[in-house]
């Protein structure tokens, strides 16, 4: 996916990096949409996710991670009114439960 | 939906929905049975608890992916859990609390499976009626076991002799089995044992005194028993002697440890309520509920400063009375005295001295509109039951010669935190129901009357956080029902027994406003009279759910006003016939009849 190219733009993105080692570069402010990412990246100086910004999930596989970015950004788009709904695989459920209750999701 | 608000709403909440959305997608997951072992317990069980809820569990062998995972799961009432679902279950390893009540499948030889369940701590088995002395044997064999509800099952008094090798028991339900004295004596070793419910037993006063030997007991139901007199039993925080004829309590004081908290009478034969409630120590009593038991006076009350929950319904007490709850009225929260013989007067005394009091029943009693202005001097109110009684909601003042009509219910509007309101049966009128647009934050009102009509309806458009209207047997339109513009926050309108209203308006109604949810006779779901539904055992529940629902859908509901133009049918509604809307009756079977009776009678 994408590379740490975009220094100028770091400030407002986080990378996400999925057991297989794929990367997720995404806004920092839809991945405060789980509270323990937010945690990470807020808590003061704990967390060397907080300096780097980015975070590996060594359990959470590269389908389901992409899946729960895409829940991010459905859920700013969601609480600021824009009505959808956001469609899960009945496959991918209980993987996804899992990732999303680890992320308080 | 569950009851679990951490997932209710986002991604959890969302994949337990998905998951469970039909049978074909729980079988599309259940395939990679791998990963259910790694589940939180906690989201295994709302996932089962979900799947058992939504009724799509196609075969008992899908329980056998949770058997590493669940620790609670909850069956009450699933009349298919029988012996193949216990077999399943009793391999599930890390289970702690199971309930089985109202499984009616549940026989002894399907609890032979729960035997081996060696971290099970609570066992509900309440009114599984096919499991008898024989059964129990198999419970025995949890020896871990902590809570134990065998209520209303085939048990006798030689079965409940074996319980008591269950050393760990704090909690045993024992409600409508027949044990007698001996059975209960033996009961003593036990003496972890913090509730115990023995309801409807044969003990007596003779077998009592053995609770004594209970040091932990601090929750005892005796009721409907002939238990006449209690010995003092230090350690009872919660006492009820509901149903028996009372002579004493705690005879025989001792040192105090715990100090009695809650009392439950109703429906008791007090033989000399000042008397009993000399010996006992109240002054810790928060809650008391004396409903329709013989207490006519409630001198008693002196000495409970910290009460907060009094329910004096259906006894006969009087305005004389009034002046003790006054009294012990600071700290009062919940006062019911409906069914009472209190009047305006009384509640005069009461005004000033309730300064907590947050929910006043006073339905059906002689209580008229001048007892508005002193409800409207008990500042904490939120909930307000004022219900067949004399509230006319207006009246005549003399001011130089002329008759000046007030409206009384405008003194409500002092009361800044009122929430709900009970009107029904009463004889407010359109008028009257003006004032009440002040009272903003009303969240629920509840109005029946055949004196209302469309413009009360329209008055209450302004009501801006009004949730619940019931406006029933009211001279309801079509057009006064599609002209209402409901207020923002309303989900549930309550138009039972509005008889004007035809079949085709609702539908046009429900279009206009999707987000309410309508009741009528003529709508598709025919709701339950709460007043009857509330309260009631589960059993009685079962039932009313199963003649609703029959009446519901048997499409024998001929509506006849079409026939009729608006002339007729005002004209009908004052005349006192009901013979055209009965017709029909004969093709329902017995049980039904009553309450398709009764719904017509209302509905005319």
């Amino acid at each position: 996916m994408e590379t740490g190219e975009e220094n100028t733009r770091k400030e407002e993105t986080v990378k996400l990096i999925s057991a297989e080692g794929f990367e997720f570069v995404i806004d920092k402010k839809a991945a405060m949409v789980s509270q323990t990412i937010r945690n990470m990246l807020t808590s003061p100086g704990g967390f060397a996710e907080t300096q780097h910004g980015q975070v590996t999930f060594p359990e959470i596989s590269t389908p389901i991670l992409e899946k729960i970015c895409q829940y991010f950004y459905w859920s700013l788009e969601y609480s600021s009114g824009k009505e959808t709904e956001f469609h899960i695989e009945p496959e991918i459920t209980l993987e996804l439960m899992m990732a999303a209750n680890y992320l308080h999701t | 939906m569950d009851g679990d608000p951490e997932l209710v709403g986002g991604l959890v909440g969302r994949c337990i929905d998905a998951a469970t959305a039909s049978a074909e997608s729980v079988e599309r997951w259940r395939r990679q049975r791998r990963t259910l072992d790694r589940l939180p317990s906690y989201l295994a069980d709302a996932l089962l608890r979900r799947i058992i809820q939504r009724r799509i569990l196609l075969y008992p062998s899908w329980l056998e992916i949770f058997q590493n995972s669940a620790e609670e799961i909850d069956l009450k009432g699933e009349s298919s859990v029988d012996v193949e679902w216990l077999a399943y279950l009793g391999a599930f390893r890390h289970l702690r609390r199971l309930n089985l009540a109202n499984c009616r499948a549940v026989n002894n030889s399907a609890i032979w499976y729960l035997s081996g369940m060696n971290n099970l701590k609570e066992l509900d088995l309440s009114r599984c009626s096919k499991i008898t002395d024989a059964g129990i044997k198999h419970v025995l064999a949890i020896q871990n076991l902590e809570k134990l509800h065998v209520s209303e099952t085939g048990l006798t008094s030689n079965g409940v002799v074996l319980l008591s090798s269950l050393q760990n028991l704090n909690l045993l339900d024992l409600g409508g089995i027949s044990i007698t004295d001996e059975a209960l004596c033996s009961l003593q070793v036990l003496t972890n044992l913090e509730y115990l419910d023995l309801w409807g037993s044969k003990i007596s006063n003779r077998g009592v005194p053995v609770l004594e030997m209970f040091p932990k007991l601090s929750f005892l139901n005796i009721a409907w028993t002939e238990v006449t007199e209690l010995p003092y039993l230090p350690s009872i925080t919660c006492l009820n002697m509901s149903n028996c004829t009372i002579c004493s309590i705690f005879y025989g004081k001792g040192s105090t440890s715990a100090p009695l908290l809650k009392l439950f009478g109703l429906g008791a034969t007090f033989v000399d309520a000042d008397k009993v409630f000399s010996i006992i120590d109240t002054s810790h009593v928060t809650y008391l509920d004396v409903s329709s038991s013989s207490i006519c006076n409630l001198h008693f009350l002196v000495k409970m400063d910290m009460i907060e929950h009094l329910d004096v319904s259906f006894c006969g007490i009087t305005d004389d009375s009034v002046e003790y709850i006054a009294k012990a009225g600071k700290g009062l929260k919940f006062l019911n005295a409906s069914n009472s013989k209190l009047t305006s007067q009384g509640i005069c005394v009461l005004a000033g001295n309730v300064i907590n009091l947050e929910t006043l029943y006073l339905s059906n009693t002689s209580v008229d509109d001048v007892a508005l202005s002193y409800i409207a001097l008990m500042p904490s109110l939120r909930i307000v039951d004022l219900s067949r009684t004399k509230i006319k909601g207006f009246a005549y003042e003399k001011s130089q010669d002329n008759l000046e009509k007030t409206f009384p219910l405008s003194l409500l509007q002092n009361l800044s935190h009122l929430e709900s309101l009970n009107l029904e049966d009463t004889l407010v009128e359109d008028e009257a129901l003006l004032p009440l647009v002040f009272l903003k934050q009303l969240r629920c009102l509840y109005l029946k009357s055949d004196l209302l009509s469309d413009v009360s309806l329209h008055i209450l458009s302004s009501f801006s956080s009004l949730e619940y209207l019931g406006f029933r047997n009211a001279v309801l339109s079509n057009s006064g029902l599609l002209l209402f513009v409901p207020p923002k926050a309303l989900h549930t309108l309550d138009l039972r027994g509005c008889w004007l209203l035809m079949e085709n308006v609702f539908s046009s109604f429900c279009k206009l406003h999707p987000q309410i949810d309508l009741r009528h006779e003529l709508v598709g779901t025919v709701p339950i009279d709460e007043n009857v539904s509330a309260g009631s055992t589960s059993l009685h529940k079962t039932y009313l759910t199963s003649v609703v629902r029959s009446e519901g859908y048997d499409g024998c509901f001929v509506d006849e006003r079409i026939k009729y133009s608006m002339e007729d049918l005002l004209g009908l509604q004052l005349s006192s016939l009901s013979t055209p809307a009965l017709h029909g009756l004969n093709m329902l079977p017995k049980e039904l009849k009553r309450s398709k009776m009764s719904n017509h009678i209302s509905f005319l």
